[in-house]
């Protein structure tokens, strides 16, 4: 696989008027997402290092690279793309970028959005685009590069991406925090560790549920990791052990929360401020149904609810768990985005919007894919 | 809303001039109207005086609804206007080629401050400075630091995505804007992003960020704010050969170690600063200066301090100095920051550019902008954002010899190209407008320039906000094959339609 037969492939659908399904490996979250297509296009073969100066800390890699790739390739020179998206590190870049997946690094190292500094796609026409650059601040021309992040494959097919990378630091820590106790012990417990004056790398609550998934106990938990120099870290670890009983854990203990989604049917992402979060995160996580994971990521503002990875729920379980994050909005109609990240897809047609339904949005897609065919459905249209 | 005027009723000339700025007076109050040439002349450039076209009307709208208002009245005429800020922009994108400018800074509420949350809504004039100045006792900041902060509006910002020296740790414009209202050239309003944070759908945010007013205008912006960080410490690192600066610059990137900001200054722009009011105390007799800011919790600070000094002191360097306290760090900001400024002694004109280069070329591209202006005589100060490789060498100069014209233009064209080929970019910051547009097509092949015209034409369908800027119309594949009626609308954008009848034209009507 190749630009140019990324090209040949979407020419000859273009003429045909066969829509294409565009997949990385096809590791990633289904997503219960109707595609309406017979045909998949497959990134999985367009893998490896474009060009690489570890001085620059920058990467260009084809789009079809697996993130475990991306991670070997820089670990070796103490480099890495802190990218943490959920699923399975055998994910391509492509994927990542397509879908805006982001995991809890987000909120220290930006979203995916934040870490792409150009790419090559070609759109649905067969026209190879490049956006963006090989250099880490550009401002010339009109950004493609974000227009393609999260647009679900439907405007063009990423085919070469660059992106920004960060030291490996020489300390990386991760701490359990058990939040045990009622639910008001748990809101100023979780209070005081959120607006301490730590700079972790990443904070996310579990309830018990996903915490047991995650082999770590029976209960509510806070994972806290830091990053940095050996002072920096040294300081902050004796910081929050003055706040909370703390327990150290493996760093491999974040590739497990990534799969924490599993087999599960339904991944509900809700969008708040990050205030809204810390007052309503211990209600959330006290509320133990089984079956149901719900992780908060309270500095990023993000709740993800995970039905069905443990147990099969019945309607009624994700009734109770679309409802749940509704109750969200409690300040007015703007308080909360609630994004269905994957959906049974009997479920999907009936309470999925299109995203992508306003004016503009609708023209962006008759200008860079006027055939409809890619990825047609995907994101509601 | 008003029928469109057919174009051959204004090209030809009625009283539309008049007109038009009668009706727009009534939207915004005769004083808010400029309309003689001499009132005009104040907008006719923006922070590049190489640049000059002659705006035929300006409007200043005092609020959203007047805004809104002059954007219908021009969209049912079917005329082309150009969205300005403080005109502080280096780009020569703020101009308007006898045609309307819409200038922005009266807009300057700062709409709403949500400490806990920290973000902010502001109106697009809002000067950057007086943002940072609003948060300051809630200890926040708001991160993006174009040197003319003092001036610059959120609203210009976002056109251009402007960046500053503390952009190498905290990200551009682009990474802290996290929605918009818009007002499209159509007269439309819609919502773009989202004030929460994230949402599903296109990125239609990241799309109008850094789109130079030519996909309309924002008439309030939500940024994020940052916490203001523990520590700062700020370092000046001066060196005898600008190739060590160089080095020194690339090894510290290397290292992994983020500063907040990593300047380098040349010998020749050290001299011209600290000849001028804004001494900041640099060692003269140096031939590069490294200005490095590190900041977040005391005791990260402290370690990547001294890691920072021994690679300095091992790449050669001659001294290292901390500033001692806060006045003595703004001090050696400030020196920084009125480089430019400060240039204005040597000569009227000054050219600059804004490339970026892959960190590792550096020392070698440096070398090569040497040999450039010794083979042209003349002199290049280089001040510029070392730690993203942004580069930004200055060329004070006389436009009124035209000799020395032709020789710095073609001295600042080889030094452009030099970059192209190193791998890098035409612009890291000030965005392409007039200025660079003829460097698009060395860094993007025709298709992808045509799908930038395709964003644009959604955002723009009749291609009169900012028009003739960015991108060549040439390289616009299907702007240039229709029918007549869009031909004679390019050829009214590159010729701009007068908006009065020219008394040198009486044939008309």
């Amino acid at each position: 696989m190749s630009t140019e037969a990324v090209v040949s492939a979407i020419k000859d659908s273009a003429q045909a008027r066969t829509p294409l399904r565009i997949a990385g490996r096809s590791t990633w979250l289904d997503a219960g997402r109707p595609v309406r297509a017979d045909k998949t296009l497959s990134l999985r073969d367009d893998s490896g290092v474009v060009g690489y100066v570890p001085g620059d800390l920058t990467l260009t890699v084809r789009a079809g690279t697996p993130l475990s790739e991306i991670e070997r390739v820089t670990h070796e020179h103490g480099q890495w793309l802190p990218l943490d998206p959920y699923g399975s590190a055998d994910g391509t870049i492509g994927a990542t970028l397509a879908t805006a997946s982001a995991g809890p690094l987000a909120s220290s190292f930006g979203l995916p959005r934040d870490l792409l500094l150009g790419l090559e796609f070609v759109n649905g026409r067969g026209d190879v685009v490049r956006g963006g650059g090989k250099v880490v601040k550009n401002v010339a021309g009109f950004d493609l590069s974000r227009l393609l992040t999260g647009a679900w494959g439907t405007l063009g097919v990423i085919t070469e991406v660059t992106l920004r990378l960060y030291a490996v630091p020489s300390v990386d820590r991760t701490f359990a925090v058990r939040l045990d106790g009622g639910e008001r012990e748990m809101a100023s417990l979780i209070r005081a560790i959120i607006t301490s004056p730590l700079s972790p790398y990443a904070v996310l609550l579990l309830n018990a549920s996903a915490a047991h998934a995650a082999r770590l106990g029976e209960r509510p938990v806070c994972l806290i990791r830091f990053g940095g120099n050996d002072a920096v870290v040294r300081a902050q670890v004796n910081a929050l052990s003055q706040i909370a009983r703390i327990q150290e854990l493996e760093t491999d203990v974040w590739m497990r929360i990534r799969r924490l989604d599993g087999d599960a049917h339904t991944t509900i992402r809700v969008v708040s401020l990050p205030q809204r979060f810390l007052a309503a995160s211990a209600r959330i996580l006290g509320e133990n149904v089984p079956g149901i994971h719900t992780c908060i990521d309270p500095r990023r503002g993000v709740l993800r609810i995970i039905v069905g990875a443990a147990d099969d729920e019945d309607g009624d379980g994700l009734n109770a768990v679309i409802g749940g994050s509704q109750d969200l909005q409690i300040e007015g109609a703007d308080a909360s985005e609630v994004i269905f990240e994957r959906l049974p897809a009997d479920v999907w047609r009936e309470v999925s919007p299109s995203v992508v339904s306003d004016e503009l949005s609708q023209r962006i897609k008759r200008a860079f894919d006027p055939h409809h065919i890619l990825n047609p459905g995907i994101l509601g249209d | 809303m008003t029928q469109p005027t057919p174009a051959s009723t204004l090209a030809h000339g009625s009283p539309a001039k008049s007109a038009v700025a009668e009706r727009l007076a009534e939207i915004v109050g005769a004083r808010h109207v400029l309309s003689r040439p001499s009132e005009l002349l104040v907008y006719n450039s923006d922070g590049l005086p190489g640049y000059r076209r002659q705006p035929r009307l300006a409007v200043f709208p005092g609020t959203r609804d007047e805004t809104i208002a002059v954007v219908r009245l021009l969209a049912g005429e079917g005329l082309p206007f150009v969205p300005r800020g403080a005109g502080t922009g280096l780009s020569g994108g703020a101009l308007a080629d006898d045609i309307v400018v819409i200038g922005l800074h009266r807009l300057k509420k700062i709409i709403a401050l949500d400490v806990e949350n920290r973000r902010a809504t502001v109106e697009p004039g809002v000067v950057n400075l007086r943002l940072n100045k609003h948060v300051a006792p809630y200890g926040l900041l708001y991160a993006p630091d174009p040197s003319s902060e003092a001036a610059c509006t959120i609203g210009g910002n976002v056109a251009e995505n402007a960046g500053g020296p503390h952009c190498l740790k905290y990200g551009v414009t682009l990474n802290h804007v996290l929605a918009m209202t818009v007002l499209l050239p159509s007269g439309d309003v819609v919502e773009l992003g989202s004030r929460i944070g994230e949402r599903d759908g296109y990125d239609l945010r990241g799309a109008f960020i850094g789109s130079e007013g030519c996909f309309g205008l924002a008439l309030d912006i939500t940024v994020k704010l940052t916490p203001r960080p523990q520590t700062v410490r700020t370092l000046l690192a001066d060196f005898m050969s600008v190739d060590a600066a160089a080095h020194a610059t690339s090894a510290i990137i290397a290292s992994g170690i983020v500063p907040a900001a990593l300047e380098f200054m040349d010998g020749p722009t050290i001299r011209v600063v600290e000849d001028s009011i804004y001494a900041a105390g640099y060692p003269r007799d140096a031939e590069a200066i490294l200005l490095i800011e590190l900041d977040g919790l005391e005791a990260g600070v402290s370690a990547d301090l001294e890691a920072v000094r021994r690679i300095c002191l091992d790449g050669g360097a001659r001294n290292v100095k901390v500033a001692r306290d806060d006045a003595e760090r703004l001090k050696l900001w400030q020196g920084r920051k009125k480089a430019f400024g400060a240039m204005g002694r040597l000569a009227p004109h000054l050219i600059v550019q804004d490339a970026v280069i892959p960190r590792t070329r550096l020392p070698e591209i440096l070398e090569t902008i040497h040999r450039i202006s010794e083979k042209y005589g003349v002199v290049v100060c280089n001040v510029f954002h070392a730690g993203d490789g942004n580069l930004h060498p200055n060329i004070a100069y006389s436009a009124d010899d035209p000799a020395e014209s032709e020789r710095v233009h073609k001295a600042m064209t080889e030094i452009m190209r030099a970059c192209i080929d190193a791998g890098g970019s035409i612009t890291g910051e000030h965005g392409v407008g007039l200025d660079k547009m003829g460097y698009m097509e060395s860094i993007f092949s025709e298709s992808s320039l045509n799908a930038m015209c395709e964003l644009r034409g959604v955002f723009d369908p009749e291609r009169r906000s900012n028009p003739g800027k960015v991108v060549p119309i040439h390289a616009c594949k299907e702007w240039n094959a229709v029918s007549g009626d869009r031909l004679r609308m390019d050829a009214s954008l590159s010729e701009p339609r007068p908006l009065e009848a020219e008394p040198a034209h009486p044939s008309a009507q």
